[in-house]
């Protein structure tokens, strides 16, 4: 059986930069980063993943999210935060990172204010759209 | 007398169920883990004294939580920091925190979300010194 917190299960995981088809634990992937001291996680392309927390995902310059589904919530708006200094704690950050035709569980999101709140306006509208 | 700073050596909490933790080390959301695995979406009735709790993770502060000696974490003398406004009604994401007591404890990696009475309190805490 794997060992998830190995030293070298950790460091192969932080060192590939393409998922496909695979479950992403955010916080599992965030920890074996940073032992690798990638504060930020960048450079990674996931495709038809199932992303999944408990995480606040922070995404930085560069963060695509391409017909992916973000996670289930009756109002779209409780699916992010906003930072409230200039510094994010807690959080999984990306940068110049995509997420393709992923699934989201249990992940928030935040990031710049505009960009989050133009991610939360594209969900209202979907959703009213299906309404 | 305060528990803190923490500087024993690292002790990795191994029962998850238990009730009270001490003195121990504790992987947040190996702890929401725990839970979720036995059909308990949050952290509920636990009691933490002298403990490291560790990120990355994102709390929410519920009813019964209470914070006494604690060190909220690194905020680079600014407590904004550690803080997220959580922007709809339900807050998705974090490990959710109902009627447990933090004694003594240290968090890193760590950010706070909860109500306004709870953003209000912890923002309380400290301001940009100049």
């Amino acid at each position: 059986m794997t060992d998830i917190m190995s030293e070298a299960f950790g460091r192969e995981l932080a060192a590939r930069t393409t998922f496909e088809k695979e479950a992403i634990w955010l916080p599992l992937l965030a920890v074996h980063c940073l032992n690798a001291g990638e504060t930020v996680i960048a450079d990674r392309t996931f495709s038809d993943c199932v992303i999944e927390g408990p995480a606040l995902l922070a995404a930085l310059d560069g963060v695509t999210f391409e017909g992916c589904n973000l996670g289930l919530a009756t109002d779209p708006k409780s699916l992010f935060y906003k930072a409230q200094g200039p510094m994010l704690t807690g959080v999984v950050a990306f940068s110049k990172t995509r997420f393709v035709r992923c699934r989201f569980v249990q992940v928030g999101f935040t990031g710049q204010e505009a960009a989050i709140d133009a991610m939360a306006a594209d969900l209202i509208a979907a959703r009213d759209a299906d309404r | 007398m305060s528990r803190r700073p923490i500087d024993r050596p690292v002790r990795v909490a191994t029962d998850l169920s238990a009730s009270v933790f001490e003195d121990l080390d504790i992987n947040l959301f190996d702890l929401y883990a725990d839970a979720a695995a036995r059909g308990v979406g949050l952290i509920q009735d636990r009691t933490f004294r002298g403990c490291r709790l560790q990120g990355p993770a994102i709390l929410l502060v519920a009813s019964g939580v209470s914070f006494d000696d604690v060190n909220f974490g690194d905020s680079r003398n600014d407590i904004r920091n550690l803080v997220l406004r959580p922007e709809g009604a339900l807050a998705l994401g974090t490990v959710p925190l109902r009627d447990c007591t933090f004694e003594g404890c240290e968090f890193y990696n760590v950010g706070f979300t909860g109500d306004e009475a709870f953003l209000s309190l912890i923002l309380s805490i400290g301001k940009p010194q100049a």
